[in-house]
């Protein structure tokens, strides 16, 4: 029964040239994002690779110089991207993938996108998960407007009502017809993404990618599930089809268009950060307080002459030199997890409000999952730069230890390649898909709470269905 | 097969329909006479259960529809003035939906194609889409839908008004062999003359009220038409 409605409406649909058309351009938009986001990320991940050995040739190829110029030097760390970015840039072009590491500072990121575009190109920017999340829900609305009010103005609704249809087979059935137009227009496009993405990753990150693309296939069907109940809901509740397209195209823009922005004011302000130029300022103050500087030095040679039992600098069986800038690191470590950690901590509830902020709109839930699904959220923008200062942290304290261990007073020290290799390679494992669903609890919550709802409306406005033929 | 027992419907302060009782048996035509506004859309909608009454029963086949809205309408079936199809799908299409909906198992194209050639859709027509059919084949495809439901009862609002004479003689036949397959047929019409002609009984209704009952063997066309004239006036 659930069969034969669904088969109806698809054929009455593959039937209408205005469907047709619709799908058509969603088809056109889709594939396009779908080969820009590929496209975007084979050059990028091609750039990231070479640019990734090149910093480690560089490194390793360094001539023989002290180890904290080396330090100096620095290297890169770049974030890998996962695949499912094809889909859904997320966070990326605002944050950056990639990371300075050098002596003395926790940078932040670099390659940031967004920072060279105007604000209508932000506005502008297509990717697919905009196609996913915000186009193909209008389509859906677009197809669920007609399917009761329609029904009821053409005359077939009093037809149908009369058979005795119970209205849970009604809903289920005209859902899945509208799920299937949709499978339609999206399964041959991810057919050709999933094509493209195995095709061009000969690496180890598509084993990971595989759980991912299946909850971010399920978080998708989901939400268009949700689109689905309340469009049908409307769709049977309003007394005119106009009424319902009017109604469903104004829950569209609220949800869609409006309820994004203002999450991100609201995130905003209520965990407001600093701007870059005020969070460099108070950095500076905490970082290069000559007076604290001067204390911690004293503190150090205390120390250090007390444990090793000597009287002056010059006999310490290790170079005091080195001892110094590691300690320079370890206090510049503390203000770094400090202010860092009161950034990312603010950025961090902003990311949780926008997954409160799911409650009215469903979209932000859904974007929350994607965004986390294709490794592009905050959380794991935040993982990676973890990571990647831990190695800095590492570099540092391999080559102070080294300053400490080999250089002798008065006489200049060189390492050399030794010293460049015993520096081991940045790698970076993305978290697991347990890990970043279990940050996107809210989300997955509020997306449970509308699809339970959207359903219920859509029964609830079904069963009044025939009271309204009299 | 169809029963009202003190069916009654209020809007308000109007009542559109007042006190009806009345049976409806296997195998008879019962026409519902009178004016626009005399109550007989109103029965056919509470039957339907698309209005709920304000007193009183409906029940088909004994099943108070009401009370079981989907188990009262699976020996129903309902012909409005003109049977709204799908209008891009077929005639064949249609009829496929609609009685896969209403419960048929045999929906094979050859017993479906059976059907509508007994109701008297041109062979050519069945692979068309309905929207270009005449107002004729619809109500022999709103025909074909009751028959391949296996319906028990015919609800009929006015389904030859509009019909040109030989397409509404055409359908005056169809009703006839399908209540001789012992369908109870309830059919509210203006047509004296397709009454008199299908109707085993005539009940002329006026202001919500059941105002006379009568078969149709006891007079001619001409006594019919007399008797409702007299009842119209006031």
């Amino acid at each position: 029964m659930i069969g034969t409605i669904a088969r109806k409406e698809l054929t009455e649909l593959s039937r209408d040239g205005r469907f047709r058309l619709l799908a058509a351009v969603i088809l056109v938009l889709a594939v396009a994002s779908t080969a820009a986001g590929w496209l975007q990320f084979t050059a990028v991940s091609r750039q990231h690779a070479e640019a990734q050995r090149e910093t480690r040739e560089q490194w390793l190829g360094q001539q023989e110089k002290n180890p904290h110029s080396a330090a100096h030097y620095g290297v890169y760390a770049f974030k890998p991207a996962s695949h499912l970015s094809i889909v859904d840039t997320g966070l990326d072009p605002y944050l950056g993938v990639a990371v300075w590491l050098e002596a003395h500072r926790q940078s932040e990121m670099k390659f940031r996108p967004a920072q060279d575009r105007t604000a209508i190109q932000r506005f502008g920017e297509l990717n697919g998960a905009e196609v996913l999340l915000v186009l193909v829900p209008l389509f859906i609305l677009l197809v669920t407007f007609p399917v009761f009010a329609g029904e009821r103005e053409q005359g077939t609704l009093r037809q149908l009502m009369s058979l005795g249809v119970a209205p849970r087979l009604l809903v289920a059935g005209k859902a899945l017809g509208t799920l299937a137009a949709v499978a339609l227009v999206i399964v041959p496009v991810s057919a050709l993404a999933a094509v493209a993405m195995a095709w061009a990753s000969a690496d180890s990150y598509l084993a990971a990618d595989v759980s991912r693309t299946v909850a971010l296939g399920a978080t998708c069907l989901v939400y268009f599930l949700v689109v689905t109940g309340v469009g049908l809901a409307v769709s049977a509740w309003a007394p005119s089809s106009r009424v319902a397209l009017v109604t469903l195209l104004g829950f569209w823009f609220a949800t869609s268009l409006v309820a994004p922005r203002i999450a991100t004011d609201v995130a905003g302000s209520l965990h407001p950060t600093p701007n870059a130029a005020e969070f460099q300022r108070a950095l500076d103050a905490d970082l290069s307080d000559p007076e604290e500087a001067r204390q911690r030095l004293a503190r150090l040679q205390a120390e250090t002459l007390t444990k090793y039992n000597v009287t002056s600098l010059d006999a310490l069986p290790v170079a005091f030199s080195g001892l110094s800038l590691q300690s320079g690191e370890d206090h510049g470590n503390e203000v770094f997890d400090r202010h860092f950690g009161r950034l990312h901590d603010q950025f961090s509830n902003q990311a949780r409000v926008y997954q409160w902020a799911g409650l009215a709109s469903p979209l932000l839930a859904a974007r929350s999952l994607s965004m986390a699904l294709a490794g592009t959220d905050f959380e794991q923008h935040r993982h990676f730069a973890k990571a990647a200062e831990a190695y800095r942290r590492d570099i540092q304290r391999t080559l102070n230890d080294d300053i400490a261990r080999n250089q002798r007073a008065g006489q200049p020290y060189l390492a050399g390649t030794e010293l460049w290799s015993r520096v081991p390679d940045f790698t970076y494992d993305a978290p697991s898909i347990g890990w970043v669903l279990g940050r996107q609890a809210t989300a997955l919550t509020v997306l449970a709470g509308w699809l339970t709802l959207a359903g219920a409306l859509a029964l609830l406005a079904t069963r009044r269905l025939s009271a309204t033929l009299g | 097969m169809l029963e009202a027992r003190h069916l009654t419907k209020r809007y308000g302060t109007t009542t559109a329909l007042e006190a009806l009782t009345l049976t409806v048996s296997p195998g008879e035509v019962f026409c519902l006479l009178g004016a626009n506004g005399a109550g007989k859309t109103t029965t056919i909608n509470l039957f339907l259960n698309f209005v709920d009454p304000s007193e009183g029963q409906a029940l088909v086949n004994g099943v108070d529809v009401t009370r079981a809205p989907l188990e009262s309408k699976r020996h129903l079936a309902y012909i409005p003035e003109t049977v709204m199809l799908y209008r891009n799908l077929t005639g064949l299409e249609n009829l496929e939906y609609f009685a896969a909906l209403a419960g048929s198992t045999d929906l094979s194209r050859g017993s479906l194609l059976k059907v509508l050639e007994r109701v008297g859709l041109p062979a050519d027509a069945a692979d068309r889409r309905v929207g270009g059919y005449s107002k004729g084949m619809r109500q022999k495809v709103g025909i074909a839908i009751a028959v391949a439901k296996g319906a028990r009862a015919l609800l009929l609002d006015e389904p030859t008004s509009g019909l040109d004479p030989k397409a509404s003689n055409e359908f005056s036949e169809l009703l006839r062999q399908v209540s001789g397959d012992g369908v109870a047929v309830l059919m509210a019409t203006h047509d004296l003359f397709r009454a008199k002609e299908s109707g085993t009984r005539v009940g002329i209704m006026k202001r919500g009220r059941l105002v006379a009952l009568h078969g149709t063997d006891e007079f001619s066309h001409a006594d019919l038409e007399r008797l409702y004239l007299e009842h119209m006036h006031d």
